[in-house]
């Protein structure tokens, strides 16, 4: 099978949502979600990021690198991600080779199609990595794109994928499970608990004495343009460490498989 | 001494709820941009009352420097004539810098090892010679003025001809030895100071300092602070259209500014294939403005470091959803007090204002800290050694509350008055004086936790004066910040390696003594967690009696009856039946701290009314002890035992109570065969009972020695 692309002729991101979404969990040994704010520190966040999530499915469905991006937009697109697992990071100090220009090696030397390499004679540098342990998610995916879907489906009922998934860092390999396909019920704004994490509605979390509820911000949308890409969103997400829902006041939320969940 | 109104005068300027809350972020604290940009956002209200330069301004950079003797020098340049010349008569001033020259001077610091600050005011290093100090003088004019960012800046500005007049002069000859011996006339020896030029625009006019003289030297300071926003290292030109990170507007983003904790650094390589320095603002994208502002956190995110265990760890203060106008407030005031406290660490100062405010009582569970521990391996390389958003107060608070529990307890009764099951008998464990672990106060222990002596005091050093990751020391300290669990099995193998280091002076006891009392405090605050084995020693032991009333019935308090032995049955049965890790269905570690107390009650009786100098743990150290060894040093502790017992005319045997449980409990262990307690978990208990049966002795051992023997007599006769 050869890499699928999907150019503007083939994007959907006009068409309306699907009443439903395909679930799938996601797990791992090991997982890395590197945090912005940090290149020099390997901090991760403890959920999944969103454009996290696309490039994942993306590499199931082997899309083009910077490809998939208006697929998995804001209109074309909406992702919950439940934590199913207690969230859980250690330290992992690795050694890393020194990536400075002096350091590093180009082959060949010239000709367009050119490699980068670190020198693997120069000493080695630790750094610590914050790893998650055993992360877990299930994820509501619902797209737009007909097409897309239809191949996202064939490959979790199949167990296939184009490229290996992984959490993060390409090391941490994902074992992916379908869970099925789910209707997606809208319901009315109202104070619930919601079982996904929560989405852009951090100031409405109840603040309860036994849950322990955790923040983060991460990158939700992403654009290409000439020279790569960036970030078109960030989103701040509230959890709860032990991975129990946590109860929002006066929030629209969604019902899926019996559980509330807030898609973004 | 700071530049920052005080909290009072905060409030005042900005008390009108809509203006402040205009200045904030309209979503709430998510990231630790969020927060720093919060913070940024405070500094600059705060100290901006100077107009539109004052959120480049850096006059906190040199508060020091404030009224102390030549701590401002400026070179005199003339530039009322043709040609720009230094003044004949005086070409070097001095003065002392202070808080009404800080417009004057308008110093734009830049944390740079090398290289100039941003404004042609420029600090110096710390006691610098004349010499050093005349070199400093002389980059004003060949290095800031010449610099092509500021001449640049300087040629769209109607003053710009004074930038190229100052260029021009530093290119004179022998200018260098005219401002040595300028300087030398003037200083008297080493200086700190900061050094600037004055200029003379009128024939007839004072020599003014660049704030005073011209706001150009201001727009040039301002271009080349924005230009070390999109350049440094490898990068020349980082900027791009982006989605800036803490206000979520499109706009024009700069890849290398500078972060307050240095986190982000624009030339890292990584893991990203084809990453080009110049490429980073968009992993990293910020907006100009927000740069700036996050630049501005760096008082306040300095004074929430403090440097423990080789590590400098940060607890920065913030509230948990949107900041509203009253939060700010708030907020300003626990940042202030921050940057005035020399003695405690933030930890303490928080929960100090806690205490003190009502309001802050009020915000409850919404008072929050972002805590992280990082290692600096050199400026620019750092680790995390454990980050999160999401710190309480209450954490360490509550923690330093239930290691005073502890202590008051009838496991320690530091101070008296605990409920013990015999008043004759001592407490489960010593309580020496003079050792801060052991003073049961909350305040003392709070501080004791905050600045990492806590785990310090208990836990294995590391191997080299450097933190690392494997230092379980400072991921203790953050976890415990942060209200995370440990591992209650890591934590048993720190116990038992300091425990081992310690080993070599004799049986430390009283460390042991002070480990437990850890244990038990974080067990009892939830933070201690144990997989499989480990479930029990994460179990809370319980510490009053209320928690239970079967125990009362089943073993009644003999207070006024019953012998010393009696006593000691009582006790030993109430810490067992009061401690989960040693239930009757945890035989192996039950036994491993039974042995340990017989043999701690051996080797007490050996040192008291033998005067043995080498007593049975000094036969059977901590790191002599292995399963397999078990059973020998069992059978040898029981005999030796049985000999003292026959010594001392007794009709039974002594320590009756250890010997019975032992022997009944010892059986129920398949040495040999499937034995599965840890040999860290067994040294661990085995030390914990050699410090019970240590601290086992009665008020008098007289009256001990002569109750065995009353007891013995009566079952003679």
């Amino acid at each position: 099978m050869s890499r699928a692309s999907l150019d503007d002729g083939t994007d959907d991101a006009g068409a309306a949502l699907p009443e439903t979404c395909l679930s799938f969990e996601l797990r791992g040994e090991w997982g890395h979600f590197r945090r912005v704010e940090g290149n020099i520190v390997k901090q991760t966040y403890r959920i999944i990021p969103r454009t996290t999530v696309a490039g994942l499915v993306a590499a199931m469905l082997g899309l083009e690198r910077d490809s998939y991006y208006e697929a998995f937009g804001p209109s074309a697109s909406a992702v919950a991600v439940e934590p199913i697992e207690e969230l859980r990071a250690m330290n992992v100090p690795q050694n890393t080779l020194s990536t400075a220009k002096e350091h590093m090696t180009t082959m060949p030397s010239r000709g367009h199609a050119r490699i980068s390499m670190p020198d693997p004679t120069e000493l080695r540098q630790q750094h610590n990595y914050e790893l998650l342990v055993d992360p877990a998610y299930r994820i509501d995916l619902r797209l737009a794109d007909d097409h897309l879907r239809e191949r996202l489906r064939a490959r979790l009922e199949d167990g296939t994928s184009y490229y290996s998934p992984s959490l993060g860092l390409s090391e941490h390999l994902a074992e992916v499970t379908y869970l099925g396909e789910f209707d997606v019920t809208p319901k009315a704004r109202e104070t619930t608990r919601v079982d996904s994490a929560v989405v852009e509605a951090v100031d409405s979390v109840e603040l309860e004495p036994d849950t322990e509820v955790n923040v983060e911000r991460s990158p939700a949308f992403m654009t290409a343009d000439e020279g790569g890409r960036t970030t078109r969103a960030f989103q701040s997400l509230a959890y709860a460490t032990g991975a129990e829902p946590l109860r929002v006041h006066d929030i629209e939320t969604r019902e899926v498989d019996g559980r509330r969940v807030m898609f973004s | 001494m700071s530049l920052l109104p005080e909290p009072r005068e905060f409030r005042e300027e900005y008390e009108d709820d809509e203006k402040l809350a205009a200045e904030l972020p309209n979503r709430p604290i998510t990231s630790l941009r969020d927060l720093q940009y919060v913070y940024g956002r405070l500094y600059t209200l705060a100290t901006a009352g100077g107009g539109e330069y004052a959120a480049y301004l850096t006059p906190e950079q040199s508060t020091d420097l404030f009224d102390e003797p030549e701590s401002l020098l400026s070179l005199r340049v003339d530039l009322s004539g043709e040609e720009p010349t230094l003044d004949s008569d005086q070409p070097v001033a001095v003065e002392r810098y202070g808080k009404e020259k800080v417009e004057a001077v308008a110093h734009a610091w830049f944390n740079a090892a090398a290289g100039f600050d941003h404004s042609v005011t420029h600090r110096t290093g710390k006691n610098k010679e004349p010499e050093k100090v005349s070199e400093y003088l002389h980059e004003r004019l060949t290095a800031w003025a010449a610099d092509e960012v500021i001449r640049d800046a300087a040629l769209d500005h109607e003053d710009g001809w004074i930038v190229e007049a100052l260029a021009a002069l530093g290119e004179q000859e022998g200018l260098r030895d005219r401002i040595e011996a300028g300087v030398g006339e003037q200083l008297d020896g080493k200086t700190t100071a900061l050094t600037t030029v004055a200029v003379k625009l009128e024939p007839d006019g004072e020599y003014r300092l660049p704030g005073e003289a011209s706001p150009v030297f201001n727009e040039a300071m301002r271009a080349r602070k924005r230009s070390k926003l999109v350049s440094k290292g490898e990068a020349t030109n980082s900027v791009g259209e982006a989605t800036d990170l803490v206000t979520g507007q499109r706009g024009p983003t700069v890849g290398t500014a500078e972060d307050p904790l240095n986190y982000f650094l624009g030339k890292q390589l990584e893991k990203f294939p084809g990453f080009d320095p110049d490429e980073a603002w968009r992993t990293h994208p910020v907006s100009e403005d927000v740069a700036v502002t996050l630049m501005n956190a760096s008082t306040f995110v300095d004074a929430c470091d403090y440097y423990t265990m080789g590590a400098n760890v940060y607890y920065l203060p913030y509230f948990f959803g949107r900041l509203g106008p009253d939060d700010a407030r708030d907020l300003y005031q626990l940042l202030y007090d921050l940057v005035h406290e020399d003695d405690m660490t933030p930890v303490e100062s928080a929960y100090r204002s806690y205490r003190n405010a009502p309001r802050l009582r009020e915000i409850g569970e919404r008072f929050r800290f972002y805590v992280a521990a990082v290692m600096e391996h050199q400026t620019k390389r750092f680790d995390v050694f454990g980050d999160s958003m999401d710190g309480t107060l209450f954490s360490p608070v509550e923690l330093a509350r239930a290691h005073e529990r502890v202590l008051r307890s009838w496991l320690y009764d530091a101070e008296g008055g605990a409920d013990l099951p015999d008043p004759r008998l001592r407490a489960a464990f010593p309580t020496p004086d003079n050792w801060d672990v052991f003073v049961p106060d909350e305040n003392a222990l709070l501080g004791t936790l905050a600045t990492g002596w806590y785990f310090e005091q208990t836990f294995d050093a590391a191997d080299d004066d450097d933190a690392s990751a494997d230092d379980y020391r400072i991921r203790a300290l953050v976890a415990v910040l942060s209200g995370e669990p440990l591992d209650a099995e890591t934590v048993l193998a720190e116990y038992v390696d300091r425990l081992l280091n310690d080993e070599s002076e004799g049986f430390p006891g009283f460390r042991v003594a002070a480990q437990y009392a850890q244990l038990c405090a974080l067990a009892t605050e939830g933070l201690l967690t144990g997989r499989d084995a480990y479930t029990a020693v994460a179990e809370p032991p319980q510490l009053t009696d209320e928690q239970s009333t079967t125990m009362q019935q089943d073993t009644p308090a003999r207070a006024d009856g019953g012998n010393v032995a009696a006593a000691r049955e009582t006790k030993l049965e109430q810490f067992l039946e009061r401690t989960p890790a040693l239930s009757e269905d945890q035989p192996e570690r039950r036994g491993s701290f039974l042995l340990g107390a017989l043999v701690g009650q051996v080797t007490g009786y050996q040192q008291v009314s033998e005067g043995r100098s080498t007593t049975l743990i000094d036969q059977y150290p901590i790191k002599a002890v292995t399963e397999s060894k078990l059973k020998r040093l069992a059978s040898d502790v029981l005999d030796k035992n049985v000999v003292y017992s026959r010594e001392n005319n007794m009709a039974g045997t002594m320590y009756r109570e250890v010997v019975d449980r032992l022997v009944t409990t010892l059986p129920r262990i398949d040495i040999d065969g499937d034995w599965t307690l840890d040999t860290t978990d067994l040294r661990f208990y085995y030390s914990l009972g050699v410090a019970y049966g240590m601290n086992n002795w009665a008020s008098s051992d007289d009256d001990e020695q002569a109750d065995d023997r009353s007891a013995a007599e009566e079952e003679d006769a």
